[in-house]
């Protein structure tokens, strides 16, 4: 097994693979939807085939991504669907990212901002698909549903959306060293112990007894 | 240009259905075939090919039936909620005459404004995956032709003309007959007009939208939430971009070293 001096492995291929599933579908289906929302966009048609294909592009998409959420939620419930105790001062601290902050307490795989997104993209992603299967068979509902449907739908893109961009700024230029989780795995040690100290120890403890059970 | 509104004088209507089979004749549209069913409606609904439709309902008055029949097509709506629902630029139109035609080579069979629509009005087929509906004989009114079916009715419960001039036909045909106009809406405007009689209510007909508007969940979803999305998305960037330029990028704290700047304070 590759090792890497001063580096561990935050992330395991499965996540990062189903992660990007879930943000590629979510991107592709946001730029079709904003291209047949938004009829000066109409580039985006034109560049993939005209509106109709769009629909479809957009339908497939939807269902893509609806598949991959499904899988990213069981896969992190455990590490991020669960708040645990130093959450909520993580919170009122606003993760010290808009004054200084001395005591943050430590948080383990995903500090409880990432949880917050994470619980927005559930609630949100579902409340999208649930919708956007309604509009592909819109006729068989009542036409307030129908209706509602298509609200909820915007709203929640537009809720989704952007969360998005507050995602994409910390996962980025907001915090060095991070990007790297998502795309090959790998973080500092320093890295580690800075943004999730608990996840680290456990990691450590983890290694160490797997270690210890060869040795033996 | 002038903008035109049919009007619809159910107290001439006889039903003959004269109006259905002008309209299937002038827009090439195949006749369905059907069964009976306990009414004399045929066919049952408006579809991807029947674009207009006498309704007719049975009401009991002094224990004695009498027949409401109208004639059902699209209202041509002033404010169309179809075509703000509508997402493929062309695919629904509104002429400067106020007639909102549909166009089949830019639907894409979304089915939107079909929820939209106050009246439920347009239809889907399956097997073209597009919407049809009436286009007040577009085709016809620009050709200074009547539509194909106010040509046709031969009791003059049609009629088709100048819009201040039919407002004016409109009131005084009601006040004669003792009814009232349909729709009243004075936010929601349509191209065609009812002249309903008195005495019957306006929950007997069927299909008819007692209180047409544009539906609240359409403003909600295309004035609200749509420029939302791009407020939302760009205003949040817009901090992110402040937020690196001011406290800058969340460093992995090391330990210290030699030289460098101090954060001055």
């Amino acid at each position: 097994m590759a090792n890497r001096e001063g580096m561990v492995r935050k992330t395991d291929a499965t996540e990062r693979l189903t992660h990007w599933i879930l943000a590629g579908s979510f991107l592709f289906a946001l730029f079709t939807g904003l291209g047949m929302m938004f009829h000066h966009w109409s580039i985006i048609p034109t560049i993939l085939g005209g509106y109709y294909a769009v629909k479809w592009m957009h339908i497939f998409s939807g269902v893509v991504f609806g598949i991959s959420l499904i899988a990213v939620i069981i896969m992190w419930w455990v590490d991020a669907g669960k708040f645990v105790e130093g959450d909520g001062k993580w919170i009122l601290q606003a993760g010290g990212y808009l004054w200084d902050v001395k005591d943050m307490p430590p948080s383990g795989k995903f500090n409880a901002g990432q949880k917050i997104f994470f619980w927005f993209v559930v609630v949100f992603g579902i409340l999208l698909v649930i919708t956007g299967l309604i509009m592909i068979s819109v006729l068989s509902f009542p036409v307030v549903v129908a209706r509602w449907a298509y609200m909820l739908h915007a709203m929640s893109v537009f809720v989704l959306a952007s969360f998005l961009m507050v995602h994409i700024y910390l996962g980025t230029i907001g915090n060095p060293g991070t990007l790297q989780a998502m795309l090959y795995g790998w973080v500092s040690r320093e890295w580690a112990q800075f943004h999730c100290p608990r996840w680290l120890e456990e990691h450590d403890r983890k290694g160490q007894a797997a270690q210890e059970a060869i040795e033996e | 240009m002038t903008e035109y509104i049919k009007l619809i004088d159910t107290t001439k209507c006889t039903g003959c259905r004269a109006c259905q089979v002008a309209c299937k004749q002038w827009n090439g549209l195949p006749a369905e075939t059907t069964s009976f069913t306990g009414s004399y409606q045929n066919p049952p609904d408006l579809s991807y090919n029947t674009w207009t439709l006498i309704r007719f309902d049975e009401i009991d008055v002094d224990g004695n039936i009498k027949w409401l029949m109208r004639h059902d097509a699209c209202m041509h709506c002033d404010w169309p909620a179809c075509i703000k629902a509508c997402p493929s630029p062309g695919a629904l139109v509104k002429t400067p005459e106020g007639a909102v035609v549909h166009n089949p080579k830019y639907c894409i069979g979304c089915k939107a404004c079909i929820i939209a629509c106050p009246f439920d009005i347009p239809r889907y087929s399956l097997a073209e995956d597009k919407i049809a509906k009436c286009t007040l004989c577009y085709d016809r009114i620009t050709d200074e032709e009547k539509p194909a079916c106010v040509t046709v009715c031969p009791t003059g419960c049609l009629d088709f003309g100048p819009k201040d001039e039919m407002i004016e036909k409109a009131k005084a045909r009601a006040e004669d007959v003792g009814g009232y106009i349909y729709p009243n809406n004075p936010k929601y405007e349509t191209h065609v007009l009812y002249v309903l009689p008195w005495g019957v209510d306006m929950k007997a007909y069927s299909h008819l939208n007692p209180d047409p508007k544009m539906p609240a969940t359409v403003l909600w979803w295309k004035n609200l939430f749509k420029p939302f999305t791009l407020l939302g998305m760009g205003g949040v960037a817009g901090l992110a971009a402040l937020h690196y330029l001011i406290k800058g990028p969340h460093e992995v704290e090391e330990k210290p070293s030699k030289g460098g700047d101090t954060d001055g304070e």
